[in-house]
């Protein structure tokens, strides 16, 4: 067990374990949206077990310095057990752009899942990159991660994960939403962040990845994640935007709600919004 | 990289370079299963005064693509950057790379802060980032390269996009620039052809609508359509566009191929539509 203290990059403490081994990384990121900005999280997660940790997604590109350290954190409470998996769950640069950081900074990684297009991006590394396809798995040690079925995806090649152990679903941008600054939502979990609007917070991430899920019948991927959540035991959530779930009873009609209320939001391309050049607060 | 190449695409006013893309299931732009060759298209559009990058191109790409800039642009010319889809490896890539060696004065990006989009390089991210102007590129854009109101251009909200995408129009060369739509012309060979003068002899609506539901535009099956195609027909309406430059693939040119191209699009929505065919939730790697 380390001494070191936890890393206030929020007014909670992060890294935070929001499940047995699981942890929540990162940091926050300003978006632009109707004249506010909005944050919203790109975290990694770890998952620990007895031989092995995996991560995944590797967050925002600029916020490796904090990302390391948090990984580091976790590891000196873990003692003996190497960092040796990086599931990522897209290609997207807020998803997957720390990458080749992250394979510089520890030697043993190896990225796992569908690894398209990073042979492009950090050829460097392309012999540690491994295929892993739906269904597959990693041995973690007293837990498995799983390779599931991507229901919300941002990319032909987008993949969610999934831990045995403590029934956690890493679903990347499938519950993506925003949240309150201003209210001190930054580090709480979604049942803390009790002033969250969950259909003004989507609204953010449906402009900008998921702008598709407003020409949808969202009803169909909604009541597949329903059946996904069921079939698979999820108990946890930990995605990639949103604040972690730990409460799906209490939080995932709301969730719910967002994701439905998008319909029609961006039908006008010219409507969405020519505004001021803000900075990040 | 031998197989890269320039397209003159209007006499010393714009460039496309060119760096081929080996199709083997492996680019998530394209369908699993399309064998082949693609390119990463970035363009240069140039006046004396300044020019503007759309897209920087992937980092394996970099030796080339910052000599290829060698050959269509002084280092000393005020150089603005536009990646198209501010969160994709093709756009970013070597934005950095290429703001040490060019005189990059501003990034405009759909995103605040566009610099932190931008620094993907595997040395240390505490070191200090290139001085460029972050821009905001959001809703309609009025733009002018040559900064003394001679070169009309506009960036705007792609109409139909998978992730955050802007599209560009110059009014010179009459050109889309389209990023990541029309991309589906591609080759046998790493040497192209890349651009297309009238029949490309793959555009129909059987072949653009599988390629649609095989990349990143699976979810239009069953989607509500009707919005989409007013986008659109709103773009092919307001600019008068003589010529389609992508993202990836072939230059496709000529008003008639251009108009085929959208009269393809609109047939494909127009089929895909709600109200002719049932949604219902696509999983992952549904071939259609």
């Amino acid at each position: 067990m380390s001494n070191m203290s936890p890393l206030l990059t929020s007014k909670r403490p992060m890294p935070r374990e929001i499940g047995s081994g699981v942890w929540w990384l990162g940091d926050c990121l300003g978006q632009l949206y109707n004249g506010k900005i909005y944050h919203g999280y790109n975290a990694a997660h770890m998952v620990v077990g007895t031989t092995a940790a995996l991560l995944s997604d590797t967050g925002h590109p600029k916020d490796f310095p904090v990302i390391e350290k948090h990984i580091e954190y976790v590891l000196a409470r873990n003692s003996g057990v190497p960092l040796k998996y990086l599931f990522l769950t897209h290609q997207e640069t807020p998803h997957s752009g720390g990458l080749g950081r992250l394979l510089a900074r520890f030697p043993e990684l190896e990225v796992i899942g569908d690894v398209s297009d990073y042979h492009l991006a950090f050829p460097q590394f392309e012999h540690r990159m491994r295929f892993l396809g739906e269904g597959e798995a990693i041995q973690l040690g007293g837990r498995e991660f799983q390779i599931v079925e991507p229901v919300v995806r941002d990319l032909r090649t987008s993949n969610w994960g999934f831990d045995t152990k403590t029934r956690c679903l890493f679903p990347g941008d499938g519950f993506a939403y925003s949240h309150y600054h201003w209210d001190g939502h930054c580090g709480m979990v979604a049942e803390e962040a009790i002033s969250l609007d969950l259909v003004d917070v989507c609204a953010v991430f449906q402009e900008r990845a998921l702008f598709w899920t407003t020409f949808v019948d969202m009803e169909r991927y909604v009541e597949r994640m329903e059946w996904q959540m069921k079939e698979l035991g999820v108990r946890l959530v930990a995605p990639s935007h949103g604040l972690p779930v730990t409460d799906l009873e209490r939080t995932w009609p709301e969730i719910r709600k967002g994701l439905l209320a998008g319909a029609g939001k961006f039908d006008d391309m010219v409507k969405a919004a020519p505004e001021v050049e803000a900075r990040t607060s | 990289m031998s197989e890269a190449t320039i397209t003159e695409v209007v006499k010393d006013k714009v460039y496309c370079l060119h760096n081929p893309l080996q199709l083997d299931g492996r680019l998530s732009a394209y369908p699993k299963l399309a064998r082949g060759w693609s390119t990463s298209n970035c363009y240069v559009v140039k006046e004396p005064e300044g020019a503007y990058m759309l897209d920087t191109g992937y980092f394996a790409h970099q030796q080339s693509v910052i000599a290829q800039l060698d050959q269509v642009l002084d280092r000393s010319t005020p150089l603005t950057l536009f990646p198209l889809r501010i969160t994709e490896y093709m756009s970013v890539g070597n934005a950095l790379a290429i703001s040490r060696t060019f005189n990059v004065r501003e990034c405009y990006a759909t995103t605040i802060d566009a610099l932190l989009w931008l620094d993907l390089e595997i040395s240390s991210p505490n070191r200090k980032l290139p001085d460029i102007d972050s821009k905001v590129l959001r809703g309609e854009l009025m733009l002018d390269p040559s900064g003394c109101g001679r070169r009309s251009m506009v960036a705007f909200n792609a109409p139909i996009r998978l992730l955050n995408t802007a599209w560009m129009y110059d009014e010179v060369g009459k050109i889309l620039f389209s990023s990541d739509m029309f991309t589906h012309v591609w080759s046998d060979k790493a040497e192209g052809p890349w651009l297309i003068a009238g029949d490309d002899g793959v555009t129909s609506n059987a072949f653009v609508r599988a390629f649609l539901l095989n990349t990143g535009f699976w979810w239009l099956e069953g989607a509500r359509c009707a919005p989409l195609r007013r986008n659109l027909r709103r773009v092919f309406e307001t600019y008068d566009i003589e010529m389609i430059c992508p993202g990836y693939g072939a230059i496709l040119k000529g008003r008639e191929a251009v108009k085929k191209q959208f009269d393809v699009m609109d047939a494909i929505l127009s089929d895909l539509d709600r109200s002719k065919v049932r949604p219902r939730y696509i999983r992952r790697d549904l071939l259609r």
